[in-house]
């Protein structure tokens, strides 16, 4: 081990370890078939409200007083630095007549709030981002202004990856595809879909997704932001209307915008105001011309990866037939890792896929790949193939990437290795729900429905977000912190990804360092009403308890409703 | 206690009213007199009274009207309230609403699709096995002039060694954005690589190259912000440009001159103008023209640039590996330095490079601006481990030897010589590409564009930019498809007769907003010999006189 600093990011081979450690270490193995649930379906009932629960008004206050001081901190620094250190602030001033690339105001909220925690961000890893992740240790100099390294990398629990049934691996069935394709296909596909950038791997990927979705055929694309940013653009035109979730992803938000359709929001999740909304449009119009709208598309996603809350696919489904309109939904999230068989929210609500026009999603969470793809009927995507920028211009999907995919897919329907899959699906289930009641019941604030993989639990003050994540990397926990601009302004979160490969006692680990962190930072400011009491008791509960009684507890649903 | 009197005896009031409001005056007097300094504002107030009563009156005025105006029910801007409906009729309209189906019907342009050539070995190998149009038709050993993977360097085996090496130690997916632990130390790697292999501050890597444009471009620009284009760009730039709210201007294809009078009228106008910011300015152009095939005249531009301050963006995806002495790209083929002459550069891993992905090579300042407020950086998965340890890779084999970009070149130079001084197919075709382009671009030439389809580039331009100024987005022209398919007969003939795939340009008219003729490519690869390349010459040209005449 060298001693000497760096400031370059160093390249760190994986410790030795046996094949059984590793495996373990990146799927860690089953300890008991008690920590197993399946995912009862909705059978088509509409979703029962998350519980909301909202903290205290002081906790409110504190965090607007919190955001106050720093903004204030920040325009004095802003303004000394700009009075006395010309030079270190370069980028934000003029400079041989070119206007800065960023103006002082915008890039405010990144210079004096975002960079005094960027070291609870970008944390440089290496090997599998399996059950556990290697982070690189890094030492932060000057505010997070530059980083050195020591040459060291500290194994974390990994709670951070989009790794949902834990197909992150180095070894078995999908590394072994992913390698045989190496050799037969390479590792580069050559040139867009429509020139030579379609091998029968791609067919194959495409129908077993299909398959698996249960559309009529599919699109893949190599990446998923792409597969969004490029596609209405295709379908849409600026006499046409998107009806959308105030939450949607950047990636659809850029898709439409490209497209020049008329966007209207909706409230996360209130199907009054999208049914209002709805007819609201249709009776009046095209703005200005008032001429009837072309086609109006409803787009939400399936699973909300800042929320952890899921769409009420019935009832889009019943407003959709009813108003004519059509119907997108982004599963990004959602494939693989929500309902009984892992075919995202059809599945959870029992519903058929064709009540859906448009389904999205991606490659890159559940089943360790990467990349996205577009399921819908016959006669739309073979329009589609025709139509979309990113089939004629933009690159195609890396073998490697689709056998990964083929082989998970198959995992997960059963085709290979039966039972393999199974196992995953009810891991995650129980993970999800074990550790959404168990921190419900040490009194934090969590969103969500019981079955989301996502688990958001609340800091709410910004200064507690380097706090939380720093004291859970001492503690060898690899979190996400994220705040506004992807959640609303107060609502600085913890983000929890949930995963296959963590065993039950990953999870107690976890819990008991949640409840000490939480204890330290006042976290636990939940009014009570989101934690069931059981035989009268107080709703703080003791964490030996919490451990001891929730995961029997976590597979009824009468503890995750008020 | 005697309140105290504050109306003159004269003004016969009833007492109750009296007594209660002047217990109110007086309570009131006390309460603002026990808030502490409140003696200020009322010795203010009553000062000011006494210099201009009127004044009172004019404040007590506008305080009463404020309080109504924030207490009034907010009315939507720009909302006209049109007549009420009753719920009989709304429901009329809700009824008669009848949309249009999602996409339209595709029996005009599935011929596209059967014509897609499905690889059944590695496209990067200059041999290649294809299926067509469902398996249908099946073509063994096929010369492959289609492939982006110019340098071919990702097809030889010890460079695969290393994308299994990566495979086996990181697994496929990088499960994560790069913001959330999703970057691995490879990831980092590959940037510091690329930015040392093409002399600049930084690199930052995309998951996919199409998308980067779309997203780097209105990373930096805001409504207010001028940007200048070449006006044979992309698809890609002219998303990005209409992505990115600024004021956006076009000079005719590589005319400096024209380039300059743009600059020069932008120039003046803004020192009419007198705005209260300067506003970021960008020249945006491509290194090797996507649709063309053609270099920009790079110092020209840069003299430009540095003239009327405006900085410069290059999109360099089908450049880098291919221009320059050593594969640098297009300010190594004019001999300038990158990291002074050019702003921004976007290039693509997915094209010579031979792996997947894209990056945009730039100054720091620049690349850590990218990091946060570049959508398809921030908001996207990283590139899977493997394809990045390639890139470094193949980096790496070309600084120790650049002997497959001279080969490259060498080939690319010869492909355009035999289409450029053939006479027979001077008639015919015409070649737009500059002859170091590893992609021949082939058109018919005008006046056989007249004589077979009867239309040309500047009527076809007008026609799509009234259907776009329209907004129609089925843009069907029956002399452009005819056309489209003449092109694909010599495609299919060559690799029916002589076993040779080349392809069209595929271009989608729906998202086409600049002038556009179809084309067709033809690529070389390093690894081909003369021979090999000197048949697929004489196939192509035997197809394109084949076809050509027999269409006569």
């Amino acid at each position: 081990m060298s001693s000497i600093s760096n400031t370059r990011v160093p390249l760190i081979d994986p410790a030795a370890q046996s094949l059984e450690d590793k495996r373990a270490n990146e799927y860690g193995p089953l300890t008991s078939k008690e920590y197993l649930h399946e995912t009862s379906s909705q059978q088509g009932e509409p979703l029962q409200e998350p519980i909301a629960d909202t903290p205290p008004y002081y906790v409110v206050v504190i965090t607007y007083l919190n955001y106050l001081i720093l903004i204030i901190l920040g325009h004095v620094h802003d303004f000394l630095g700009l009075t006395f250190q010309k030079d270190r602030h370069q980028d934000i001033m003029e400079k041989d007549g070119l206007a800065p690339w960023f103006s002082k105001f915008e890039s405010f909220y990144v210079r004096r709030l975002k960079l005094r925690i960027d070291d609870c961000f970008s944390r440089p890893t290496t090997g599998v981002p399996g059950r556990f992740i290697s982070c690189i240790d890094r030492i932060s100099h000057d505010l997070n202004s530059y980083y050195t390294y020591p040459g060291t990398a500290t194994m974390c629990l990994n709670l951070s990856s989009y790794n949902y049934l834990g197909f992150a691996q180095s070894e078995g069935p999908c590394t072994t595809a992913a390698l045989e394709s190496v050799d037969k296909y390479g590792v580069c596909a050559g040139g867009p879909r429509t020139q030579l950038g379609t091998s029968d791997l791609h067919l194959e990927t495409e129908k077993l997704v299909a398959r698996f979705v249960g559309k009529e055929d599919a699109m893949i694309f190599s990446q998923g932001y792409g597969s969004n940013a490029n596609f209405f653009n295709s379908i849409l035109d600026p006499k046409c209307l998107v009806i959308s979730d105030e939450l949607n992803h950047t990636s659809i938000r850029t898709g439409v915008r490209l497209s020049g359709a008329t966007v209207k929001a909706f409230k996360h999740n209130n199907m009054e105001n999208l049914e209002k909304l709805i007819k609201e449009q249709i009776v009046s119009g095209q703005p200005k011309t008032h001429r009837p709208w072309k086609k109006i598309m409803i787009c939400v996603e399936g699973l909300y990866s800042m929320e952890g809350t899921m769409c009420h696919l019935p009832k889009l489904v019943e407003l959709k037939n009813k108003y004519k309109c059509y119907l997108f939904v982004d599963e990004a999230h959602s494939i693989g890792a929500i309902g009984a068989r892992g075919r995202g929210v059809c599945d959870y609500f029992n519903m058929s896929p064709s009540n859906i026009d448009i389904m999205m999603g991606t490659f890159t969470k559940s089943f360790g790949a990467a990349g996205g793809y577009i399921a819908a009927d016959k006669n739309i995507v073979d329009r589609l193939r025709c139509d979309l920028t990113t089939t004629n211009y933009s690159e195609s999907v890396p073998p490697p990437v689709l056998a990964q995919t083929c082989t998970s897919l198959r995992i997960i329907a059963g085709d290979l290795n039966p039972g393999e899959g199974l196992e995953r699906l009810q891991r995650i289930t129980f993970n999800s729900r074990y550790l959404r009641l168990a921190l419900r019941r040490l009194g934090f604030i969590v969103y969500g429905v019981a079955d989301s993989p996502v688990v958001p639990m609340l800091l709410y003050a910004p200064s507690k977000m380097p706090a939380f994540s720093r004291m859970m990397l001492q503690r060898k926990i690899a979190v996400v912190v994220v705040a506004y601009p992807a959640t609303p302004l107060i609502e600085s979160r913890v983000r929890f990804c949930i995963s296959s490969a963590l065993t039950k006692e990953d999870i107690d680990y976890l819990l008991r360092h949640v409840n000490e962190v939480g204890e330290k930072l006042f976290l636990k400011v939940s009014t009570g009403k989101s934690s069931v009491s059981r035989n009268g008791k107080p709703h703080n509960w003791d964490i030996d308890e919490v451990i001891r009684l929730t995961p029997a507890d976590c597979k009824d649903d009468k503890y995750f409703k008020e | 206690m005697q309140p105290p009197a504050v109306l003159p005896t004269s003004i016969v009031v009833p007492d109750f009213i009296l007594r209660t409001s002047s217990y109110v005056w007086y309570y009131c007097q006390n309460f603002v007199n026990a808030i502490p300094g409140s003696h200020y504002v009322v010795d203010y107030v009553k000062r000011s009274h006494q210099h201009d009563p009127y004044r009172t009156m004019v404040e007590i005025f506008l305080i009463i009207y404020g309080i109504v105006y924030f207490l009034r029910k907010p009315r939507k801007q720009g909302f006209q309230a049109g007549p009420k409906l009753t719920d009989r009729e709304t429901d009329a309209l809700l009824d008669e609403w009848q949309p249009e189906p999602v996409t339209q019907s595709s029996s005009k342009v599935e011929w596209r699709t059967e014509k897609i050539p499905v690889v059944l070995t590695s496209s990067s190998k200059t041999y290649i096995d294809l299926s067509r149009n469902n398996g249908a038709e099946l073509y063994e050993n096929v010369l492959n002039c289609c492939s982006n993977n110019f340098l071919q360097i990702t097809s030889e085996p010890d460079v695969l060694q290393v994308a299994k090496n990566s495979i086996h130690k990181c697994g496929v997916g990088a499960c994560g954005p790069a913001g959330f632990y999703g970057n691995l130390d490879v990831h980092t790697h590959l940037e510091y690589d690329l930015a040392r292999f093409f002399n600049t501050e930084n690199a930052v890597l995309y998951g996919q190259d199409f998308c980067i444009a779309t997203s780097v471009i209105p990373a930096f620009t805001k409504r207010g912000d001028v940007i200048v284009a070449d006006d044979r760009c992309s698809v890609s730039i002219q998303n990005a440009l209409q992505l990115s709210r600024s004021t956006v201007y076009y000079y005719d294809h590589n005319d400096m001159d024209a380039l300059e009078d743009l600059l020069q009228q932008l120039q003046e106008r803004e020192l009419k103008d007198k705005l209260p910011a300067l506003p970021r300015k960008f020249i945006v152009t491509e290194g090797l023209f996507h649709n063309l095939g053609d270099i920009p005249p790079l110092p020209k531009l840069v003299e430009l640039k540095n003239k009327y301050k405006f900085r410069l963006l290059v999109d360099e995806t089908f450049s880098l590996g291919v221009l320059g002495s050593t594969g640098r790209g297009i300010t190594e083929h004019f001999n300038l330095d990158r990291q002074s002459s050019v702003d921004i550069t976007i290039g693509s891993l997915a094209t010579a490079l031979g792996s997947s992905g894209g990056f945009v090579l730039g100054d720091s300042v620049m690349s850590l601006h990218q990091r946060i407020g570049s959508h398809a950086y921030t908001f996207s998965a990283s590139l899977p481990s493997f394809t990045v340890t390639v890139g470094s890779e193949v980096l790496r084999r070309l600084e120790k030897d650049n002997s497959a970009v001279q080969r490259l070149r060498q080939l690319s130079n010869r492909m355009h010589h035999f289409f450029r001084e053939d006479k027979t197919l001077k008639e015919i075709v015409e070649v737009t590409s500059d002859n170091d382009s590893s992609v021949l671009h082939l058109r018919l030439t005008e006046d056989l564009r007249i004589k077979k389809f009867n239309y040309t580039e500047e009527s076809f331009y007008k026609e799509i930019s009234v259907m776009h100024s329209k907004y129609l987005t089925d843009k069907h022209i029956d002399y452009y498809e005819t056309e489209e398919k003449f092109l694909q007969e010599i495609v299919d003939y060559s690799l029916k007769e002589f076993n040779v795939l080349i392809s069209r340009n595929t271009f989608v008219l729906k998202h086409e907003t600049l002038p556009i003729i179809p084309s067709l490519k033809v690529c070389c690869g390093s690894k081909m010999s003369d021979q090999e390349l000197l048949r697929a010459c004489e196939s192509v040209k035997k197809a394109v006189v084949y076809i050509v005449t027999q269409e006569n």
